[in-house]
């Protein structure tokens, strides 16, 4: 490697020497610069090739190597200390290629490039530090699709994130996330410290100085400006906590409010080794220091452990949390025009072909394949409305277009034809289909719930029962740890799960469990509309009984706007009043439960009920 | 006086798409009037469309044509062609209809059922519970199959369940389909009892029963049918006496 660099810097040409062209510099600076004006936001950019390998600073060098003149004083460290290997190469990498002066005295440098550590010593405005960053992405751990993740910062969609924190807090009882903590930054994205030690996390909030960080691998920069709100990510009622152990002081030097790191033989030193020998030679303003060093968030050994065993939050006088679980109100009045949900005209048409492809399709020619184009009409002309307090049946065969019109009315798919409104966005004024992707996403958190057949579509299976509830409700706004425990426990008391399996995974958990836990998650945030897709089916005859006297329970005593999909009459007929028959993709008859049942019209229904008969 | 229930021109007819299209006539016209505190009885064989006349009054069937005007203090309701919901909520809560065998929900105690029929009539949870108690004893059954699964219950006292979840709180119209059927003399009498008082607190009923002494015992006016027709209509004593010189 010396040589390659020998190469770049010896430039035959007689231009001045550099790793980076004029090109590449302009490139990083205005990658910079938009990461300053959106500070937390990840800005791609093209890295380049470095004389470091990928994971040794190539990112935290291109962005110094951007920034530095011939004028500025540049310092290197790694943990904290100037003398390692890898800082003192970069140093000498930087400096030789500039041509400006590397120091190691933290109140000289103007431009500090750090592995994993803040310098000690305060920072000014004159300063800037450039952090080198190995994972960028700080939902990586909980998400691994970065188109994904990419969402989720646009739409501020980080209850992955707090889930993984609430996790942590049952398992451990704090948050032992040690280094990289997430913050919140300027109130809007979600950012990764570099990873930086707890310790040097409040450090960020308010600084005088500009934070850069540099991600080669993955070709990001961000920033945290100066005077930025950074907020470490934890719930209102569990504090954030530094790295601490009681009476521990540096060898060398003494200090005992600087971040320490264990040496052989049982003893603290400083990290910044800077720091450390001006402390020690008494060359450094000690006081400042301690203003600055981050002692109220030192561990509290008297605060009582947020640790909670599950049986024991059902004995307080109900949840405290900011809405109580809804029960059902007065009843409606009887001839009330007062929906919920309504669906007009919804039709879904796979394939080639727009409504010519209707024609010669549905029930009279008993298929949904278009004649002329091939395309299969899923459904068509499929119209309802429910209102709060009433559950709606779509019963019909496999293939009839049932799961189709749901997976259109939750957003899953994206309909043809027709149009969904709800009474609770825009009065019922607005077409859900004009609405964007992220807002359709939105109402599923407190408006529309679906329980799906299948539990893993509609559960994280690695996480908790409780954790994969307080998913749903930490995307809903709640940031209480106890409040969210609170619920949790409620609604798992409410359908039946053991509170003694609250905190082990829901991939430890047999069928119909998962399935409760699914109700319950669909439950947790009181949306007024529920959608049930075949909630019983995947599952064994005696626990598909227990499952279903669950949900007869649950819609007796609550207002929601159910839609239960199912092919069986039997379900159907044990939840809901009304209900419409459909085949190949259209509604063929819908009436009253007991007069479908009972008088069926529709031949197709006088077969479905005549099989149903067992 | 208003009737509560006013039946017009009622037509039923069944058509069987599973064996070749056939269809069954059940009703040919049936017009009838049932005021509040009255006890009109259907008498007449089987077949001749008693059960069909009060499924098509509760919605249960769907009528092919004629009226059924439920008579509501904020003006009369049209019930075949009410829309759905608006159906679903009149039962239970306006019109209830008890049938000679229990349909519950599988795997429901009685006391759930009856607490259920409450709840539907406007009362709140606990105020269900206690009305549902306070039902099931007045018919007599034992405290101790309360929460049983009626399912597994004998006829006698899924029937007295029955009947306890429509009358829990007096409904504006009440239609009885053979409501003692199952039951012992002494039940029965218990059964017959708490019908003869709704009638007097008001209650419109409309019923089927096959047994004569009951029909007596309950009517203000009976109607005959006969093949899906209104053949005659009278006081207990002119159309049983009519009946039993036919037979």
């Amino acid at each position: 490697m010396a040589t390659a660099v020998r190469q770049l810097l010896d430039d035959p040409h007689g231009a001045a020497p550099g790793i980076l062209d004029e090109t590449a510099k302009r490139e990083i600076r205005r990658t910079t610069l938009t990461a300053v004006c959106v500070p937390g936001y990840q800005v791609p950019f093209g890295s380049r090739e470095m004389p470091v390998a990928r994971g040794w600073g190539s990112g935290g060098l291109q962005v110094t190597l951007g920034l530095i003149g011939p004028d500025d004083v540049l310092k290197v460290i790694d943990q904290g200390d100037d003398g390692g290997v890898n800082a003192t190469n970069l140093r000498r990498i930087v400096s030789s290629t500039v041509g400006c002066e590397a120091d190691t005295d933290t109140r000289e440098s103007t431009i500090i490039q750090t592995r994993h550590r803040m310098p000690e010593e305060a920072l000014d405005e004159r300063q800037v530090v450039v952090f080198q960053v190995p994972t960028a992405e700080p939902l990586r751990g909980v998400q691994r699709s970065s188109a994904e993740c990419d969402r989720m910062h646009a739409e501020a969609d980080y209850s992955a994130m707090w889930v993984s924190l609430y996790e942590d807090i049952v398992r451990n009882g704090i948050i032992t996330t040690s280094t990289g903590y997430p913050v919140l930054v300027n109130d809007r994205y979600v950012m990764a410290t570099s990873p930086v030690p707890r310790w040097d996390i409040p450090r960020l909030h308010q600084a005088d100085h500009l934070n850069l960080y540099g991600a080669g691998r993955e070709r990001r920069i961000y920033a945290v400006p100066p005077h930025t709100t950074v907020t470490p990510l934890t719930f209102d009622d569990v504090p954030f906590e530094v790295e601490y152990v009681a009476g521990a002081r540096c060898a060398y030097c003494g200090s005992d409010d600087a971040y320490l790191v264990e040496a052989p033989g049982g003893r603290f030193i400083c990290s910044d080794s800077d720091w450390c020998a001006r402390t020690a030679a008494d060359d450094s303003d000690t006081a400042r220091h301690r203003a600055l060093a981050p002692l109220a968030w030192l561990p509290d050994p008297s605060r009582p452990s947020v640790k909670s065993k599950p049986a024991s939050l059902l004995t307080g006088a109900g949840s405290s949390g900011p809405a109580q679980l809804p029960v059902r109100a007065a009843p409606a009045p009887f001839d009330g025009g007062d929906w919920m949900l309504k669906v007009d005209r919804v039709g879904k048409i796979f394939g080639a072909g727009d409504e010519r492809a209707v024609a010669g399709t549905g029930p009279t020619f008993g298929t949904a394949v278009s004649p002329l184009t091939g395309a299969i009409v899923a459904a068509w002309d499929v119209s309802f409305d429910v209102a709060p307090g009433e559950a709606l049946g779509l019963i019909g065969e496999s293939g009839s277009g049932k799961s189709t019109v749901l997976n259109c009315l939750i957003g899953d798919e994206r309909a043809s034809t027709g149009m969904v409104r709800l009474a609770s966005v825009d009065a019922g004024q607005t077409d859900l289909f004009t609405l964007s992707a992220a807002e359709r996403r939105r109402l599923r958190i407190d408006t529309v719930s679906i329980v799906y057949q299948d539990p893993a579509a509609g559960l994280d299976l690695r996480v908790s029962a409780g954790g994969n509830i307080a998913e749903r409700l930490t995307a809903a706004g709640w940031r209480s740890y106890h409040d969210i425990r609170r619920r949790a426990a409620e609604l798992l008391d409410r359908v039946e799960v053991p509170l003694s399996r609250m905190d082990d995974p829901v991939s430890t958990f047999s069928g119909g469990m998962r399935q409760r836990v699914q109700i319950a998650k669909a439950l947790a945030t009181g949306a007024p509309v529920l959608l049930l897709d075949e909630p019983t089916t995947g599952l064994d005859a005696s626990i598909a009984a227990g499952v279903l006297d669950l949900l007869r329970g649950l819609l007796r005593e609550r207002d929601v706007a159910a839609v239960v999909v199912s092919h069986d009459f039997a379900v159907i007929e044990a939840l809901t009043d009304r209900c419409a028959v459909m085949q190949t993709g259209r509604i063929v008859e819908s009436g009253l439960t007991d007069q479908l049942f009972h008088d069926p019209h529709h031949p197709y229904t006088q077969r479905l009920v005549a099989a149903a008969r067992r | 006086m208003t009737p509560v229930l006013e039946v017009r021109d009622l037509c039923k007819t069944f058509t069987l798409h599973t064996i070749d299209g056939r269809t069954v006539v059940s009703l040919r016209g049936i017009s009838l009037d049932v005021a509040a505190g009255e006890h009109v009885a259907i008498a007449g064989p089987n077949g001749a469309g008693k059960s069909s006349l009060l499924r098509c009054v509760h919605r249960t069937y769907l009528p092919d044509s004629g009226s059924v005007a439920l008579h509501l203090p904020q003006g009369p309701v049209e019930l075949t062609s009410l829309a759905d919901r608006a159906m679903a909520r009149l039962r239970g809560r306006e019109i209830c209809y008890v049938s000679q065998f229990l349909e519950t929900p599988p795997r429901a105690g009685a006391l759930e059922v009856v607490a259920d029929a409450a709840r539907r009539r406007g009362l709140a949870v606990d105020e269900a519970g206690d009305a549902a108690a306070e039902s099931l004893r007045r018919l007599g059954l034992d405290e101790a199959l309360w929460d049983v699964d009626c399912g597994v219950l004998s006829g006698g006292e899924r029937q007295r369940i029955n009947l306890a979840a429509g009358t829990v709180r007096p409904p504006r119209l009440l239609l009885l389909d053979e409501p003692v059927s199952a039951l012992d003399p002494a039940n029965r009498e218990l059964a017959l009892s708490l019908v003869s008082s709704l009638t007097s607190q008001g209650v419109a009923v409309l019923a089927v029963f096959h047994d004569l002494d009951a029909i007596r015992q309950l009517a203000t006016r009976v109607i005959r049918l006969e093949d899906g027709r209104l053949v005659a209509s009278g006081t207990a004593e002119e159309i049983l006496d009519e009946l039993e010189a036919v037979s």
